[in-house]
């Protein structure tokens, strides 16, 4: 599926996700979501990872609710527990399958993101090796005077705006000399379709979930 | 064709500071190639800007007079149209792209034109072609060298069909062999393209024959030279004197790479103590990333060993202790807000605190000509002025080993002088083993104690 | 040759503004790196909703942190939503959860400097913003992390803490930076 309609998707599950109470209908959404992950070919094996990465934190959910709950224990702490999961699960089944480019990409042309918006956070993506080694540095810099930078200092955070600024300049002006202009159409080389019925199946997917939420109150 | 010409300008980045170009006056000689040289901090990088009319859209004002593109002002072309007729090809070749790979840069470039698939595919096709960089076409453009990154940045160039080229140091992370294919390309658009071709370099070999203009940017303003005086290359003085024996930082069996190219490798040294050693070798061989694994900051292989110990198994922090680091970029050292500050934190955590007393730091501070800005913050201090307080903290941390990465950019003669007396007094009385790197010989080598030089991933000791 | 009036733009959303909050949203992404060791270690055990609580502060710095750099109407949900963006994208793949409570916490600074008219970048605006962002996003975890299940004074204890927490990394913290970016001068306005 685009990834335009996935994000979509994403956003009208999860909201209403937020407020829905129920282990069955949380068990659902991460199901569907695992096999679609499936579908599109995700290696077994990341989608284990992920899982096993955030078992401690469902557990850590569900810990709390039998602790603190203030009524029915058992079943609140599923259901917060399994919601943790079916978010993860909701989340991946946009950024595993599709590089950072083609979600940017057809958010830009779909939904119709602003491409300053697009390409400013395309560009700082592909700084990130950039970022890390200034980290290092920054880190460095203060180590070498005897000093350790903290997370609760005002200096630490003046450095990396200091970094940040000079990166953001440089490459925001090489942008615009290479023509990128804010607020003037662009053309696209290459077009992700996005066909009526990705749409219509979205809307599906999003209004059957909501209505089996109220109409049946599953456990 | 395309005119461009500053017609009197005078631009200020800042409205409490003066202006850094004043009624300046310059037009392009269309079809022709011209060098701008001068020291850093003169006053080029603004220049370029200005005509590329990335300033003052991205800072500053123009206090008077115009940058004129085909008699607009160029601030008011949008830079879709700007770009088919000005491009730029930046100092920091690796952030001009803002694309993962080569291919999808110049879709990205393109796409601004607002061209169609089939133009696209074209121009890609043709300048990848043209210069010979067809099998570049899916690399990722991060892992690519300074070189190497400079030539796709010149074919994207190229692509967008610029009729003026403006190059802005363009060879400060380029090795040898990629510059001088470069200023061929370059010559080549000239020839068959009628291409206008500027080119701002602090070093002036290499351009006899190629350049029709050469002008100078100094204190004394922008004068044209003779183009034939470029042919005599200035002899770069030697450094006399080996390498002694007696040292604390080892390193055996060394090598590292850089975006998956082997720069150094099998390297054993030991840094003697209480000498100054000058680390040389081409732009882009690989001399800050060597300072980089020394100071735990980059992945390397073999080993490095201070007093007898392995660096492997010393913590960054008190590795940080033995081993100073004086980065090329001043605002990457700096750790407080004034430069009272900056000196005080040194002081503070001076490996010797004795011999850096008061009074000592008094006269350093007045040698060096800082005595009026303690209060001003670091960051709205010159260029020169950052040099000289980044070396004079390191000095006074005084670690046992000291690596300095071109700590004499952009200081005029005297700051040069005076750095270079206070860092040869801080080493000999405290015995320090101080490693060095300066693109620049003249007057600094006669304070330099041995020269090693990193070449095709060997370093090996040059001997006079 | 196609013109504009390059004056009249610069009021909205610069390209260099997206990259710069962005690269410090990397940045934080970094800092995030680890720092949710601790949250994970206390999140896998019955301490968590005080987890969340304690460290809420430092996830939602980056909003009020852009509103005082960039002092633009929505610079301060932008900029917390270009945080949450940067990490779903790069750092992790929660997707949906981290880009809503993005939203939520972004919503939250911004009513505050907005409590202003947009006039108070500084104290008063940081403040209004920490009482709104505590607020709100307390209302939202009662739904999402299922708060409203707790006692009374269960919720009272996190309440307070989550304001404290977010009342020195989201407030004070911020506004000492501000005034260190101030006094450095990096920033012309």
């Amino acid at each position: 599926m685009n990834p335009a309609a996935v994000f979509v998707l994403m956003l009208g599950i999860g909201i209403p996700l937020t407020f829905i109470k129920s282990v069955i209908l949380n068990v659902v959404v991460s199901s569907v979501c695992l096999a679609y992950l499936l579908f599109c070919k995700v290696k077994p094996k990341t989608l284990l990872t992920m899982l096993l990465v955030a078992l401690p934190l469902a557990f850590g959910s569900y810990v709390s609710q039998r602790f603190y709950a203030s009524h029915d224990q058992v079943h609140i702490a599923w259901i917060y527990a399994t919601r943790i999961i079916a978010y993860l699960n909701l989340g991946a089944t946009l950024t595993l399958p599709n590089s950072v480019e083609n979600i940017l990409f057809n958010l830009a042309e779909h939904l119709n993101f602003s491409k300053t918006f697009v390409y400013g956070m395309l560009s700082s993506f592909n700084m990130i090796h950039t970022i890390r080694v200034q980290w290092k540095r920054i880190r460095y810099s203060a180590l070498v005077r005897g000093e350790r930078y903290r997370l609760f200092q005002p200096a630490l955070y003046l450095r990396i705006i200091v970094v940040s600024l000079n990166l953001s300049g440089d490459l925001a002006q090489a942008m615009t000399s290479q023509g990128f202009s804010e607020g003037f159409p662009r053309s696209r080389y290459e077009k992700d379709e996005l066909p009526v019925w990705q749409w219509l199946l979205v809307s599906i997917l999003i209004v059957s979930y909501v209505a089996c939420a109220i109409i049946f109150k599953p456990w | 064709m395309t005119s461009l010409r500053l017609a009197d300008v005078t631009f200020s980045y800042d409205d409490c500071e003066g202006p850094i170009v004043e009624n300046f006056s310059y037009e392009l000689d269309e079809g022709t190639i011209s060098l701008i040289s001068g020291p850093s901090g003169c006053g080029k990088s603004t220049v370029f800007k200005l005509m590329a009319g990335l300033l003052p859209q991205y800072g500053g004002k123009i206090l008077s007079g115009k940058v004129l593109l085909e008699n607009a002002e160029i601030e008011s072309v949008v830079p879709f149209e700007r770009a088919k007729r000005v491009a730029m090809l930046f100092q920091n070749p690796n952030r001009q792209f803002a694309m993962k790979t080569v291919f999808s840069q110049f879709v990205f470039a393109l796409e601004n034109l607002q061209l169609d698939h089939q133009e696209i595919e074209e121009r890609i096709n043709d300048a990848l072609k043209r210069f010979e960089l067809e099998d570049f076409k899916d690399r990722n453009l991060q892992e690519l060298s300074g070189g190497e990154q400079q030539r796709i940045a010149l074919a994207l160039v190229y692509s967008l069909k610029s009729s003026v080229i403006l190059l802005d140091e363009p060879f400060a992370n380029v090795d040898p062999e990629n510059r001088s294919k470069l200023l061929e390309d370059l010559k080549r658009l000239q020839k068959e393209q009628r291409k206008t071709i500027l080119i701002s370099d602090h070093d002036s070999s290499g351009y006899f024959g190629i350049v029709d203009h050469w002008y100078r940017f100094s204190s004394q303003g922008f004068v044209e030279k003779d183009v034939n005086e470029l042919k005599t290359r200035e002899q770069q003085p030697k450094v006399i004197g080996m390498p002694k024996n007696d040292a604390r930082l080892f390193w055996d069996d060394l090598g590292f790479e850089v975006s998956k190219r082997k720069l150094l490798s099998n390297s054993s040294f030991c840094l003697p103590t209480g000498q100054i050693g000058l680390l040389s070798g081409k732009n882009g061989c690989g001399k800050s990333t060597l300072f980089a694994c020394l100071c735990k900051l980059h992945e390397k292989t073999g080993k490095i060993t201070f007093d007898q110990k392995d660096s492997d198994k010393i913590k960054l922090s008190k590795w940080a202790k033995n081993v100073g680091c004086a980065f090329q970029n001043s605002l990457d050292q700096f750790i407080k807000l004034t430069v009272e500050e900056e000196i005080l934190a040194s002081r503070k955590n001076t490996r010797h605190k004795d011999y850096w007393s008061e009074e000592r730091i008094q006269k350093a501070i007045k040698a060096l000509n800082l005595t009026g800005i303690m209060k001003h913050s670091v960051y709205r201090i010159s260029g020169g002025q950052q040099k000289k307080l980044q070396l004079l903290v390191m000095l006074i941390m005084a670690q046992p080993i000291l690596l300095i990465d071109e700590p004499f950019a952009g200081l005029d003669q005297e700051s040069l002088e005076v750095s270079c007396s206070l860092l040869k007094e801080t080493v000999e009385n405290l015995q320090l083993s101080v490693l060095l790197i300066s693109h620049q010989r003249v007057r600094v080598v006669s304070f330099m104690d041995y020269e090693i030089s990193l070449e095709n991933g060997i370093l090996k000791e040059v001997s006079a | 040759m196609q013109t504009y009036d390059a004056k009249k733009k610069k009021k909205t959303w610069a390209l260099k503004d997206v990259i710069f909050l962005a690269v410090i949203g990397i940045f934080f992404g970094i800092i995030y790196q680890v720092w949710s060791y601790a949250y994970y270690a206390m999140a896998a055990t019955p301490l968590k909703p005080f987890a969340n609580d304690a460290t809420l502060g430092v996830w939602i710095m980056a909003g009020p942190l852009a509103g005082v750099l960039i002092q633009k109407i929505g610079s301060s949900v932008i900029g917390e939503m270009l945080a949450a963006a940067v990490e779903m994208l790069l750092f992790s793949s929660w997707g949906a959860s981290t880009l809503i409570s993005g939203f939520v916490q972004g919503i939250g600074s911004e009513l505050g400097f907005a409590a202003t008219g947009y006039r108070d970048w500084g104290k008063r605006g940081l403040l209004l913003s920490t009482l709104f962002t505590t607020i709100i996003t307390f209302v939202w975890d009662l739904a999402q992390s299922g708060y409203m299940e707790y006692h009374l004074p269960l919720l009272t204890v996190l309440f307070v803490v989550r304001f404290i927490s977010i009342g020195f990394f989201a407030g004070v913290l911020v506004a000492m930076i501000a005034k260190m970016v101030d006094k450095a001068g990096v920033l012309k306005k």
